[in-house]
């Protein structure tokens, strides 16, 4: 079936304006915002976007929680890392490489177990991450431990330049998931998150699409970690964490799972919540913690949802 | 001879531990079909009152350690009544409320009590030698405890009204509403008890660990563990797989290294989810 038949031209060019309007923000966004801690804390946002979208695709999707993000983040953040200060490869490798190592990892994990449901893929997936995490910490020879890797080549010379570059790849990642997610492919995904014993009735290979899924998630987030790793100059157990895991899950609730736009409102928003909630020392993470626990009570779709219906006529019918 | 000595000792210590977490997790999804992701944070908050009424406001073990238990229950119940009723038949929002609220309690925690681990006075005093092993009063309680609690719980699942119907309810929910079973009753009873289980668990731990704020993760995995190598729902399934994991991580930490045995647990997940999705004693397969 044709996307837009289903989905309404309208609303379809009113979400692209929408993302163009964002996209524009985000080149501009510079000429108003020149020091260098609010670039590094635009830069932060743009990793999030990338990590909690990609993470959206297979779950948002089709309803299987990935629990183990962070194994992508991390496995890809260390494999640039490494190859990046024993071969001396550029980012324009490493980047690549990383998440061509995250989309193996997601193809091996996901063929063994997206054949399972619910709360059994969950497990698994924090498994492997939290395996990665013990094994970071146990080879302290190759992975430095607690510390981590320290010295890997820069990104680019400043925050600016670091923050256009994620700024590209971000809006990069988001248009592709965004026609993506309006594809067949995103609808059939969509389909399996409605009902996934009626998609296979109609003959859908599900696990088949779920793997795929899986797999372009990994990808990019295995290229955000790269990333990180040459922005920080620095690579570090915390990036295969099972915090980091939920801190991506949490943002794409939030915002809204399920919908690409969801997740960009979510991570920009915990992102820049997180900071500004710094003057209150130590009470800081209780405040944000429990803000994203009343978010979820009360608004279990996310924002974007409580958006769109308080601006239904102004952004069209929902889907 | 020592060494077997002390591995089955604390095989069976941890073991019972590890079941005792176990039952009360694969009662909640066995009853309500939810993964509680919370159920770690429950055993915390075990630790933590224990700690607050026993070192802080000196009640005397007994009472403290019974109120810091039903103090818990109350806080699983609420948290059912207030944060998963609403949202019972979505798992995705369950299973994210339910981290949410694990993650809300340890910042909590933190707040409250600082990064550092908060250490509780033992129940009891003194070490009873086994062969050359001593093994402090403390652990054996912690085990006859355990054992005593899941015994317990299976004979009031089994005999009790209020057990059967919540046996009722796992069976076959609209059999049981017909039967005039109020369902949501039932699920508020056994999050209160599973959220006890738990909660025993913590009380018990803070003498031999410490309590800190990241304790519930580590516990709910190790209980998720243990509920997926018994079939999820399983109560007997639990208890086995949780005597495994107990003697499994302890032979590999007194025999090989005590870096690993919190990969026992990581492995055994993959390998049985792979291999036998359902479990030692499960009878549902997805």
């Amino acid at each position: 079936m044709n996307p837009e038949e289903l989905f309404g031209k309208k609303i379809l060019y009113r979400r692209l304006m929408g993302l163009s309007i964002f996209s524009l923000l985000v080149l501009l966004l510079p000429i108003v915002i020149r020091d260098d801690y609010h670039l590094e804390l635009l830069f932060l946002c743009h990793y999030y976007v990338i990590l909690a979208c990609s993470w959206d695709l297979l779950t948002g999707f089709t309803g299987n929680v990935n629990f183990g993000h962070a194994f992508f983040i991390g496995g890809a953040g260390f494999a640039g890392a490494l190859l990046n200060m024993h071969f001396g490869l550029g980012y324009w490798w490493t980047i690549p490489i990383g998440g061509v190592v995250a989309a193996l990892c997601g193809l091996v994990v996901g063929s063994f177990t997206l054949r399972l449901r619910g709360p059994y893929f969950a497990a698994v997936t924090f498994c492997f991450a939290t395996l990665l995490y013990k094994w970071i910490m146990i080879r302290y020879d190759i992975f430095g431990g607690e510390e981590g890797l320290p010295g890997i080549d820069w990104l680019m010379d400043t925050a600016f330049g670091n923050y256009y570059f994620s700024g590209i790849f971000m809006m990069a990642v988001v248009y592709f998931l965004y026609f993506l997610s309006k594809s067949p492919f995103g609808l059939i995904l969509r389909s399996i998150g409605e009902n996934e014993t009626a998609s296979e009735g109609s003959g859908i290979n599900t696990t088949y699409y779920k793997i795929a899924a899986f797999v372009i998630s990994a990808f990019i987030a295995g290229m955000a970690g790269a990333m990180y790793g040459h922005a920080q100059m620095h690579v570090g157990p915390e990036m295969a964490h099972d915090a980091l895991s939920a801190l991506v899950l949490m943002m794409a609730v939030v915002g809204g799972m399920g919908s690409i736009i969801g997740p960009i409102i979510g991570a920009y928003l915990l992102t820049l919540v997180n900071e500004s909630l710094r003057f209150m020392g130590e009470f800081r993470l209780l405040i944000y913690s429990s803000a994203v626990v009343m978010v979820i009570l009360f608004a279990p779709k996310g924002l974007l949802d409580i958006i769109t219906r308080r601006f239904r006529n102004v952004l069209g019918q929902e889907r | 001879m020592d060494t077997w000595i002390n591995i089955l000792v604390l095989g069976a210590i941890w073991g019972s531990l590890y079941s005792l977490i176990a039952v009360g997790f694969t009662l909640i999804f066995g009853v309500a079909g939810i993964i509680n992701l919370s159920h770690g944070a429950f055993y915390m908050l075990g630790a933590y009152l224990a700690y607050t009424f026993m070192t802080l406001l000196k009640i005397h073990v007994l009472p403290a350690a019974l109120m810091a238990v039903a103090g818990t229950a109350l806080i699983g119940m609420l948290i059912d009544r207030y944060g998963i009723r609403p949202m019972r038949e979505r798992h995705v929002y369950v299973l994210i409320i339910t981290l949410a609220f694990a993650w809300f309690f340890q910042e909590l925690m933190y707040a409250f009590y600082g990064p550092h681990g908060k250490h509780v006075k033992s129940f009891i005093t003194g070490d009873i030698i086994l062969g050359n092993v001593p093994v402090s009063y403390q652990k054996l309680l912690t085990f006859f405890v355990s054992g005593t609690l899941v015994t317990l719980l299976w004979f009031f699942i089994k005999k009790t009204r209020t057990g059967k119907s919540i046996s009722a309810v796992a069976q076959n929910r609209d059999a049981a509403v017909y039967m005039g079973i109020q369902p949501e009753r039932v699920y508020l009873i056994t999050m209160g008890i599973s959220a006890a289980l738990a909660a025993v668990a913590g009380v018990f731990i803070a003498p031999i660990l410490e309590a800190v704020p990241t304790m519930w993760v580590f516990p709910l995995f190790k209980g998720f563990a243990v509920v997926i190598i018994g079939g999820l729902g399983s109560i007997e399934g639990a208890i086995i797989a949780g005597m495994l994991l107990g003697y499994s991580e302890t032979l590999v930490s007194v025999l090989i290294s005590a870096n690993y045995p919190d990969m026992v647990y990581l492995v055994a997940i993959i390998v049985v989810l792979v291999l036998r999705p359902r479990g030692l004693l499960g009878k549902r397969a997805h």
